[in-house]
């Protein structure tokens, strides 16, 4: 009986995590520009991982390996904003321009501060 | 239950094979960075999930520790190195 509960909060804990990945990856193909990418990347990276290790935490049973786990959980929680908030501070300092509607958008046609990341600012 | 791990795994390794194509041609070197980022913590997740189908063997937990630091310190000096263009403690 407690074979199948544990079965059950690993299998659901695990979809759960898959789908948060999946909401990641479409974040990461479809949005505009660099700091909309970053929002969903980091948050949907931070919670489906979180998500699928407590899953194998359950399958893992109360041992010295559970413990493992959960250090990995708790560095990821710490790791992963600190990655998203220094790959947003390298580029806001480099100027790579945040993207805007057309509309909103100034008129001139050559964008000659345009960087793309890597050149002098 | 560990052919349903197996399963999972290989879902999260095509997810980042599909985030490979951000970074191939992302615009700028963060966007790189960003893909390189996601790429890691599902190579950290599936690196757990085959600790329990290869029947726990404990060195698989120590190796996905050394991972999560490493790519940790891989973004780190990597974001800082494209916000400063020297290398860091240089």
């Amino acid at each position: 009986m407690a074979d199948v509960v544990t079965g059950l909060l690993t299998a659901t804990l695990c979809l759960m995590g898959v789908v948060f990945f999946l909401g990641g990856t479409v974040g990461l193909l479809r949005l505009p520009d660099l700091y909309s990418r970053l929002h969903p990347v980091t948050k949907g990276d931070t919670l489906g991982a979180t998500t699928i290790i407590l899953g194998l935490c359950f399958q893992s049973g109360f041992n010295p390996d559970t413990l493992k786990l959960f250090a990995i959980i708790a560095f990821l929680l710490l790791s992963s904003a600190t990655c998203g908030h220094a790959i947003g501070r390298s580029a806001f300092v480099r100027k790579v321009r945040p993207w805007q509607t057309p509309a909103a958008a100034p008129r001139v046609e050559k964008r000659e501060g345009e960087s793309r990341g890597l050149e002098e600012a | 239950m560990s052919r349903f791990l197996l399963a999972i795994a290989i879902a999260l390794m095509l997810n980042a094979l599909v985030c490979l194509y951000r970074v191939v041609r992302g615009p700028t070197a963060q966007d790189r960075l960003i893909g390189v980022n996601i790429i890691n913590t599902s190579v950290l997740v599936v690196l757990l999930l085959s600790f329990f189908v290869a029947d726990r063997p404990t060195m698989y937990l120590d190796i996905a520790l050394v991972y999560a630091l490493l790519n940790f310190i891989v973004t780190v000096a990597l974001s800082r190195f494209l916000e400063t263009g020297r290398k860091p403690l240089g």
